[in-house]
């Protein structure tokens, strides 16, 4: 028997009109370059639910470095525009820069201003937190949806964790044709500050990285420093 | 002692600013540090940590009170969007998640400035005055309080914190259900 996957479960590919989308949000690509010094940079926007989760974005960057990926937290008024070469975006492997930047994020406008083209939703594991993640995925939706990834944070236990994101995937496929990349979850047991939970919270933290890293899950951006 | 007091005239914005810098105690509670000036921020105020290491952004006009509420409300909402930078800046914030506060100086409020602050709880207002004092010159903040007709109002209306006001406004914005999502998402 083949085993087929639900499209839900699947990144969705990078059309060229959706690409096309994104670039036309950034009028000038020569005006970043006229502001102070410019750094290509692979971005992971974070939309965070509440501004307290940011505790897994910093350890995440500190677990990203430690792993060989030089990895920093970036305000998201910096990033001004992705970097385009050809008419496409660059993501995998084809990267101008190795550093990585992580952009905390707790409000969907500022990134839909940013022109990203992936984001991580950290979603809270309740049926009010997937249904606000679904509205946001809704509010992207309606501006060129960018690639979507998925992290429950808080469900009991992995099977938990699956339904939730199960739930959330199958209404964005059905109703937004917008698939999801499941990229994990961090259990209701670990979180900021838990000393005695730290080990366990690193290997969470580090599947997740390690997921971002294997799917290429990111954006190339130029961010202007002043 | 004979006190000769004279007001003054409206200073430049320099000047207001090494006397607000000069009087952050009063203003954030003893023990308050300026965080030095590292970034960018609309109207440029002036960043502060007070004693419980909380962030106090100060916005102040010498002149237009309104520019510097709405700069104010705008950096506020730059620095809850950063937050997780400004801790990688300013190490002695020493990781805090705590919300920033906000104070806005300027000389006079517009009519309804006071009602503002029943909504927000993280907001201070203070009107400034220059004296000069035997010839000192002397900045007397004057801090403002709801009024009466403003407090019942208050009473009855649910509380809301002051950092869950960005959030809740980009709740806000998120689009609404249909009936068929809607009835999807009663349940898990």
């Amino acid at each position: 028997m083949v085993s087929q996957l639900n499209p839900a479960w699947q990144r969705k590919s990078a059309a060229s009109s959706r690409l096309a989308e994104i670039s036309a949000r950034f009028p000038d690509a020569t005006q970043a370059a006229t502001q102070g010094k410019n750094d290509v940079c692979r971005a992971i926007p974070f939309l965070l639910d509440t501004p307290e989760q940011h505790w897994i974005t910093d350890e995440l960057s500190h677990i990203l470095t430690e792993r060989g990926h030089p990895c920093t937290l970036c305000p998201p008024g910096e990033a001004h525009r992705i970097e385009h070469s050809s008419g496409e975006v660059q993501t995998g492997t084809t990267s101008a820069g190795n550093e990585y930047c992580l952009l905390a994020v707790p409000c969907p406008v500022t990134l839909l201003k940013s022109g990203i083209d992936h984001v991580v939703l950290l979603v809270p594991a309740s049926l009010d937190g997937i249904r606000t993640a679904y509205q946001r995925i809704k509010l992207f939706s309606q501006h060129g949806t960018p690639e979507i990834g998925i992290v429950l944070v808080g469900p009991r236990d992995q099977h938990a964790a699956w339904r939730y994101f199960r739930k959330l995937a199958v209404a964005t496929l059905r109703y937004l044709d917008v698939p999801l990349l499941n990229l994990g979850f961090l259990p209701e047991q670990i979180g900021p500050g838990q000393d005695a939970e730290a080990s366990h919270r690193h290997n969470f933290l580090a599947r997740i990285s390690e997921r971002l890293l294997h799917s290429g899950f990111y954006s190339t951006l130029t961010i202007t420093r002043p | 002692m004979q006190l000769n007091i004279e007001s003054v005239k409206t200073p430049d914005r320099e000047r207001l600013h090494s006397l607000l810098i000069g009087a952050t105690d009063q203003i954030a509670g003893t023990g308050a540090n300026i965080l030095e000036p590292r970034l960018r921020w609309d109207g440029q105020p002036i960043l502060l940590a007070d004693a419980n290491l909380h962030p106090v952004l100060i916005s102040f006009e010498p002149e237009h009170s309104e520019v510097a509420l709405l700069n104010g409300l705008r950096g506020i909402e730059q620095l809850h969007n950063a937050l997780p930078w400004i801790n990688q800046v300013y190490e002695s914030l020493q990781q805090q998640q705590q919300p920033p506060k906000l104070v806005v100086i300027a000389k006079e409020f517009p009519p309804g400035a006071t009602a503002v602050l029943g909504l927000c709880p993280g907001l201070s207002l203070y009107r400034y005055h220059l004296l000069t004092v035997n010839g000192e010159i002397a900045l007397w903040l004057e801090h403002l309080e709801l009024t009466p007709a403003t407090l019942p109002a208050q009473e009855s209306a649910p509380q809301k914190d002051a950092a869950a006001l960005p959030q809740q406004a980009s709740n806000d914005i998120l689009p609404p259900l249909s009936e068929a999502e809607a009835a999807y998402f009663q349940q898990l």
